[in-house]
């Protein structure tokens, strides 16, 4: 050490500083409050993982702060930089905290309970005389220790003991901290190797797990691969049950499941709070819905022809299993562009007596269904999006049409179909005309959607097991209080003397009537081999 | 008695079976805590309850299935926790006399249960779909007794912080007015750590001159000690539900954690408390700081309880509203 304050040397002790640091337990409980705060900024200010529309809603009110919650990251707390820094400081502050205590255990364990030489100096110590000799006294005590389940180590040559108990304090506390960095570990590598997407799957059609064919918000992690499974997966049917309240019972999905090539195919039923997992991905039951099979035809051409996903809007409120069904089905090769926007009534019965009592029924079932279109003709912005912007359009017809009806777009009137009005209206019908131009819809059937929310998390068993070993931990290591106690006996006169001496770490109110009938106990042990009675020595 | 009341009976059972062990754990719970000897009595009479329960459920199960009853996951779920909670009943705690390790057998009991209810039913006949509340319901127990522990001990910390100020404002007064010195010694003044134990040392009020505005408290050492017992026997609990929380999320939204709002406060309240037993047992943070940690956590417990359902809505519905 020549230049003790030479710039490697000063970086040593930098970093020796930084270590000292990290290892304080103080260290890691700042970091965790950290983690505890950064939560609460998360909870607070709209996350856009959880609800994009609300942070678009908050930029567009508070232009200020939302510039600055979004430079700051605040509107992905989970996800950003400082979270993860903070995550990962904490990370090694545990380690750094955890592996010396963990030798230390290791040590302690291998370790034989030491003895004492002074044991009046103990908080609780106490002196009696006996009538055994030394170290038939120190046998009993040795003897009484061990069915109170101490670790006991009996001096062999003088006779003293030492014991202690509550080891298992330690050894939970070091359990409850390691499985919660085990927690830690297996929830980022899970989240990150893993995706979570929305499949929406009309009944009867097929769906494979590929990125292009997640609807909405795909989340992948930041490790993820970018593998897909492949798996595919078929719609055989949806049910939904409801109770006579109106009050939904059970919803689920019966599929057809196969992997990527084809092999392995099984048939499953998913159902709420009954989800399954195959390969590799778990599958749940998220939502459902209507959807509206469609074809539309310009003379014998072939427009559309396919289910139309609908979607509800619950912005106006009320039950929305009395709210009408909406979707677009959009004709961009046509010039000019037509948008039909569909407003489906799925029970045409239960409509009917909501236009009847004036009370909205709840439509559960597909019974006499029918749609109420409008045609729009201009120019279509959001080719895109679900919903139809008409700002450069205009209606040019609107009209009703039934289950199994084929209708004229341009007329707004029924060409064909099964004869009788629909609930609640009746029947327009206007003669047939064909022709190269003819724009027509029909309806054949309405079918249900099933919305399954697919995510890979491959290390959930690991997450439980951390969970579980945290519970386990932390129970001895807040419940078991850590105790130490000596014997020595010394020969006096016929008998001997004994001396005992102890103390606890924790609880230790609760030693002192431990440590009395403990006393109460050796003694009489010791006392019993000779007849006389053992007495209290009075202490100097 | 037909084959769909006879399974009832035996899921009524079964159920009754599942929170008496859940029930017993706590209060099994709650003898390691205080080491009160009336409370293992009513952990083992609890037990002793759910045991009939469960060996109830499992006889009616037979003569529903007509059959013995452990041909699933479910039926040999039912005979395992019966079995061994009936096992440590008497072996544990009736010949061994060993009278901590309840609260681990009733809360494996309660887990295996759970599972069984939620991964494994198979009903003899057709049944109500018992939707898998079960989580829901161990969580929401869970929640409400690990809440109310963590409550009673922080409040008790703030009637520490009141008490503690009170005994330092008579100290105050003591040492202003210069007191005699007493038979063999004299009151140390000097010593700011000195108020609790002073306090404690006398039932004889501090400033007695002020008696009607005197709230008669235990000494703050008292209060302190018992606030921690409370928050040691809570913070295991409130884990738990945390956890069973997690598990029935991951049942039925697809993911165990999602930052939701209800989520994060309980992860922020766990923390805390954390945090409050670590100062614990750290020197320099007991008494004072300490009970401010808990003061925090105690707005934190009931932003979590509160706040959350008020402010913000279920973020979750099965409708296929968008």
């Amino acid at each position: 050490m020549s230049a003790p304050d030479g710039p490697a040397s000063s970086l040593r002790r930098s970093v020796a500083l930084v270590w000292r640091t990290l290892r304080s337990m103080r260290t890691a409980i700042i970091l965790l409050l950290m983690l505890a705060a950064a939560s609460v900024v998360g909870s607070l200010v709209p996350q856009l993982p959880n609800s994009p529309g609300r942070v678009a809603a908050f930029l567009d009110d508070h232009v200020f702060w939302g510039r600055a919650f979004q430079a700051a990251g605040f509107f992905d707390v989970f996800g950003s930089w400082w979270f993860v820094l903070v995550t990962a400081l904490l990370f090694v502050s545990l380690v750094a905290c955890l592996v010396p205590r963990s030798r230390a255990m290791i040590r302690a364990a291998r370790q034989r309970p030491i003895q004492a030489r002074e044991l009046d100096a103990f908080p609780s110590f106490t002196e009696r005389r006996v009538s055994s000799s030394p170290s038939d006294a120190a046998n009993a005590a040795a003897r009484i220790l061990r069915r109170r389940r101490y670790r006991v180590e009996l001096d062999p040559n003088g006779a003293a003991v030492a014991a202690e108990k509550g080891s298992l304090r330690e050894v939970g506390s070091l359990v409850f901290h390691w499985a919660f960095l085990l927690l830690l570990v297996a929830v980022i590598v899970g989240k990150g190797t893993g995706y979570v997407g929305h499949a929406t799957i009309v009944e009867g059609y097929g769906w494979t797990d590929a990125r292009l064919n997640y609807d909405g918000q795909l989340r992948t992690g930041r490790f993820f691969s970018g593998n897909f499974s492949g798996t595919q997966i078929t719609l055989q049917d949806f049910q939904d049950a409801y109770r006579e309240t109106g009050q939904p019972m059970d919803y689920r999905s019966s599929l057809v499941l196969a992997n990527a090539d084809g092999s392995d195919q099984q048939t499953a039923e998913v159902r709420i709070n009954h989800p399954m997992s195959f390969n590799g991905i778990r599958i749940f039951q998220y939502g459902f819905g209507w959807a509206a099979m469609v074809r539309v035809l310009r003379g014998d051409q072939v427009l559309f022809d396919g289910p139309v996903v609908l979607g509800q809007d619950t912005s106006t409120g009320g039950n929305p299993l009395a709210q009408p069904w909406l979707g677009v089905v959009k004709l961009s090769t046509l010039r000019p562009q037509v948008g039909i926007a569909l407003a489906v009534f799925p029970d045409g019965e239960a409509y009917l007596r909501s236009i009847a009592s004036g009370v909205p029924q709840p439509m559960t079932q597909a019974n006499a269904p029918f749609i109420k279109y409008q045609v729009w003709s201009g120019k279509l912005l959001d080719n895109a999006l679900s919903g139809l912007d008409t700002r450069l359009m205009h209606m040019t017809s609107t009209g009703l049409v039934g289950e199994g009806w084929t209708v004229d777009l341009d007329r707004g009137c029924a060409i064909s179909g099964p004869s009788g009005d629909l609930p609640g209206s009746s029947k327009v019908t206007c003669p047939h005309a064909s022709g190269p131009n003819l724009l027509t819809m029909s309806f054949p059937e309405l079918r249900q959607y099933s919305t399954l929310q697919i995510s890979r998390d491959a290390t959930v068993p690991y997450v439980l097991a951390a969970a579980i070993l945290i519970v386990l931990g932390l129970l001895p290591a807040l419940y078991v209080s850590r105790r130490k106690v000596w014997v020595r006996a010394r020969s006096d006169g016929e008998g001997s003397i004994l001396q005992l001496g102890g103390f606890a770490l924790q609880r230790k109110d609760r030693f002192d009537e431990e440590f009395a009938s403990m006393v109460a106990a050796v003694t009489e042990a010791a006392g019993a081999a000779g007849d006389r009675a053992p007495e209290e020595v009075s202490t100097p | 008695m037909t084959t769909e009341q006879w399974s009832r009976l035996s899921s009524d059972a079964f159920n009754a079976a599942l929170f008496a062990y859940l029930a017993a754990m706590v209060v099994s719970f709650a003898y390691l805590a205080f080491r009160k000897d009336r409370l293992h009595t009513i952990a083992t009479v609890i037990g002793v309850i759910g045991v009939i329960a469960n060996g109830a459920s499992i006889v009616t199960r037979a003569i529903a299935a007509d059959r013995t009853p452990w041909g699933n996951m479910y039926e040999y779920s039912s005979l395992l926790t019966f079995l061994m909670v009936l096992g440590y009943l008497w072996l544990v705690e009736w010949r061994a006399k060993v009278r901590t390790v309840g609260g681990f057998v009733y809360g494996l009991a309660v887990f295996t249960m759970a599972m069984a209810v939620s991964f494994f039913y198979v009903g003899p006949t057709a049944l109500m779909p018992a939707l898998n509340s079960y989580w829901r319901q161990i969580h929401v127990t869970s929640m409400i007794i690990a809440s109310s522990l963590l409550g009673i001990g922080c409040l008790l910390s703030i009637v520490y912080l009141i008490k503690l100020r009170s005994e330092q404002r008579g100290l105050a007064r003591v040492r202003s007015k210069a007191p005699p010195p007493i038979m063999g010694g004299s009151i140390d003044t000097s010593d700011p750590s000195a108020p609790p134990d002073y306090a404690g040392a006398g039932d004889e009020p501090v400033g007695s001159d002020e008696q009607g505005h005197r709230i008669a408290l235990p000494p703050s050492a008292t209060l302190d000690a018992l606030a921690y017992r409370f928050i040691r026997f809570g913070f295991p609990v409130w884990t738990f539900g945390v956890i069973c929380g997690a598990i029935w999320a991951q049942q039925t939204w697809g993911r165990y954690w999602g930052w939701d709002p209800k989520e994060t406060w309980s992860f922020i309240t766990w923390v805390i408390f954390a945090g409050y037993l670590h100062a614990r047992a750290t020197s320099g943070w007991k008494g004072v700081r300490a009970a401010v940690v808990a003061l925090v956590g105690f707005v934190s417990l009931l932003i979590t309880y509160y706040a959350v359902n008020l402010w913000i809505g279920q973020l979750h519905s099965y409708s296929g509203a968008k």
